[in-house]
């Protein structure tokens, strides 16, 4: 994994307002070293995927800086964000988000299909890489309509993963898998994904997941009302 | 530049054409593709949603094919129709409808037409300009094949050498076309008429032996029995166009008929013929010719004129209907266009995902046109395939039922025309392109 250098999160005055001014999120200070593990828990609603979306440059907030080592996001154009968060986050989802007519690999190497040209055999090699990993390299073509629910979410952690992003964001990575696939799949988010120094931050239901972090942050109304450290 | 241009072999041009007009598509092709590659990504979504995509396609295909089997089919009518009509350099008649009298000897539609005299006919052969004047002489019929009374020169001048056999050299031997119910060997008595009024036995007893086979000429004189006109007459219970010969040294089968056939032909003895085949060897004396026997007891015919009008006509309505299948296609186009908006709505998180691993809003807006792309280029390339086909097939009917040879076939216009509308299409569909790049990816994300 040759990625960028993993970068310091800092996150300052922020505020994101929804839908007739409603306060989504109001964090005044969020620092999470490079390299760090955080889970993010707290009631339905609580601004949990607002916060990860947030901070992977898919909203941008009301106020506030969102800077990843020495870049904020929030003051960055659409373009500019949606380009850093290609070179430097990964995405996972509840619902995996899979093109269910592609096979593994092509799945996890999705990438490729806007990469610049130069780029794409080093993102295939990265994908296959990371199925051999996560324990699908055997048939790695195999499309993911075939797969498990937490075979198919090990794809998606694959695609993530291709780039050699520094940070992970996860929303609800375990929710859709059963007890077996979920505690298998914390188990290589952890082992794998906060691995080499990468960020990791998850937003989960789940005590079982939450535990392993470094650091869990309960949100309630879009406000931080407990901090606690592993 | 004209001068480079006009220089060029008439396929160069057209190529160049058909790609000026393919030019616009294949820029906002280049423009919005570059440097990605979604063809793996588009045809997942193609496949996701291929009931759709099938419609869409046979909309456009068949939108396609109406435009093209137009232009196909009538080109094939105006160069079938000049083709049977090629030998038939001018033709006289009495006066009345230029186009009875060319439907009548070149196309063997059965009329009722008034005949020329013996004394007309000696005039026009006499002529030092007329290298080959034939009576055309038609009305009689065997199993629906027109038997048409002329002479042995104009056979070959019809169809050049013979298939099979030889050329009729008594008056009660005949000449079958290429696709005539009779063959060499055949024997046939003719009924008086031609088509559903066809008397049957009206003239039992006199029969023709079929001595020989034309080649195909396209005309609806392959299904025709060509014998000589003396025959006809003869048939009819007329003088044979010569008069009675002084018995000489030759024998006869029959002390009353002469066996002479073919030109000269006694004024005297001559019953009249419907039409006269004239060729002379110089273009310009088939204009001298025609100026010379337009007058009040006889018309000069250029049958390819009187077609060059018909063609006149077929064209305003070929173009007419094009217009309609114009309109046809940019309604279709605009439809399936609205359609790809919906469906890039149910594409919409597929698309967000994207955006969220990174790609660029050129990338989706590149997929969403993919995604159109290909089904315009499909359905354009079907349509033209369909479009030949129809025409091809429609041509094969009208060939069975006329005897004229159409042959429909794809022609640069007809591409053209479909580089056009798949140009125009590929630059529409930037639309629903643009409308799913703008989305935000968020929205589809939460849903
Ligand atoms: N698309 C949306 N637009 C505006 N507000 C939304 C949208 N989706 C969710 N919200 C609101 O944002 C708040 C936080 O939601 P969310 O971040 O999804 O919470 P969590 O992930 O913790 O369940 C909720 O009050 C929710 O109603
Ligand atoms: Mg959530």
């Amino acid at each position: 994994m040759t990625g960028p250098e993993p970068p310091d999160l800092l996150v300052e005055d922020l505020v994101l307002t929804g839908a007739g001014g409603r306060r989504l999120l109001e964090i005044p200070r969020l620092a999470v070293p490079a390299g760090g593990t955080l889970a993010l828990q707290g009631p339905s609603g609580a601004g949990k995927s607002s916060l990860l979306h947030v901070l992977a440059g898919l909203i941008r907030p009301d106020r506030g800086r969102v800077a990843w080592g020495g870049t904020d996001l929030a003051a960055l154009s659409d373009e500019r964000r949606t380009r850093f968060r290609g070179d430097r986050i990964g995405l996972v989802f509840q619902d995996f988000l899979l093109f269910e007519e592609l096979g593994s690999l092509d799945n996890a190497a999705l990438a490729e299909s806007f990469a610049p040209r130069a780029a794409r055999a080093t993102i295939r090699a990265g994908a296959k890489g990371w199925l051999g990993r996560l324990g699908l390299g055997a048939d790695p073509e195999r499309p993911v309509a075939s797969r498990s629910g937490g075979e198919r979410q090990r794809v998606a952690v694959a695609r993530a993963l291709a780039r050699g992003a520094p940070v992970l964001l996860a929303d609800e990575p375990t929710a859709s898998l059963d007890r077996a696939n979920a505690d298998r799949l914390a188990e290589d988010l952890v082992r794998l994904g906060a691995g080499g120094g990468r960020t990791l931050v998850v937003a989960t239901h789940d005590p079982a997941l939450a535990r392993r972090m470094g650091r869990v942050l309960t949100l309630a109304g879009g406000r931080v009302v407990e901090d606690t450290d592993a | 530049m004209p001068d480079l241009w006009a220089g060029l072999p008439p396929v160069a041009q057209d190529v160049a054409v058909a790609a000026l007009l393919a030019l616009p598509g294949l820029l906002v092709g280049f423009a919005v593709l570059r440097g990605f590659a979604p063809w793996r990504l588009v045809r997942a979504m193609l496949w996701r949603f291929r009931w759709a995509n099938l419609v869409f396609v046979l909309l456009i295909a068949v939108s396609v094919a109406v435009g093209v089997g137009l232009t196909a089919q009538e080109r094939g009518l105006r160069q079938g129709s000049a083709r049977a009509a090629e030998r038939f350099d001018l033709v006289l008649g009495a006066p009345g409808s230029e186009l009875t009298l060319t439907l009548a000897a070149v196309f063997l539609q059965p009329t009722d037409v008034p005949l020329l005299t013996g004394a007309q006919y000696a005039e026009v052969a006499a002529d030092p300009d007329v290298a080959l004047a034939t009576p055309i002489a038609f009305g009689d019929s065997f199993e629906g094949a027109p038997v048409i009374g002329t002479t042995a020169p104009f056979v070959e001048h019809l169809a050049g050498r013979l298939a099979e056999g030889r050329l009729f050299a008594t008056p009660s031997e005949a000449v079958a076309g290429a696709f005539a119910p009779v063959g060499p060997g055949d024997r046939f008595s003719p009924a008086h008429g031609q088509g559903e009024g066809a008397g049957e036995h009206a003239h039992h007893g006199s029969d023709y032996a079929v001595v020989g086979r034309m080649r195909p000429t396209g005309s609806p004189w392959d299904r025709a029995i060509l014998v000589p006109v003396e025959g006809v007459w003869r048939v009819h219970g007329l003088a044979d166009g010569h008069a009675p010969e002084a018995h000489d040294d030759q024998d006869h089968a029959h002390d009353d008929e002469s066996t002479r056939i073919g030109p000269p032909f006694d004024p005297a003895h001559f019953p009249g013929t419907p039409a006269i085949l004239v060729r002379a060897d110089e273009v310009w004396a088939n204009y001298a010719l025609r100026s010379r026997y337009t007058r009040a007891d006889m018309m000069a015919v250029f049958p390819g004129t009187v077609l060059a009008q018909l063609h006149g006509l077929l064209r305003d309505v070929r173009e007419a209907m094009s217009l309609l299948a114009v309109v046809t296609q940019g309604l279709v186009a605009v439809a399936v266009l609205a359609g790809l908006v919906l469906l890039a709505r149910l594409l919409a998180r597929s698309l967000a995902l994207l955006r969220a691993i990174g790609a660029p809003r050129r990338f989706v807006l590149a997929v969403v046109w993919s995604y159109s792309a290909a089904l315009i280029l499909t359905g354009a390339a079907l349509g033209l395939l369909l479009g030949w086909f129809a025409a091809a097939a429609l041509s094969r009917i009208i060939t069975q039922r006329t005897e004229v040879l159409v042959t429909a076939g794809l022609g640069w216009g007809e591409i053209q025309q479909v580089c056009v509308f798949a140009s125009l299409a590929l630059a529409l569909a930037l639309v629903p392109a643009a409308l799913a790049g703008l989305r935000s990816p968020l929205r589809d994300l939460r849903s």
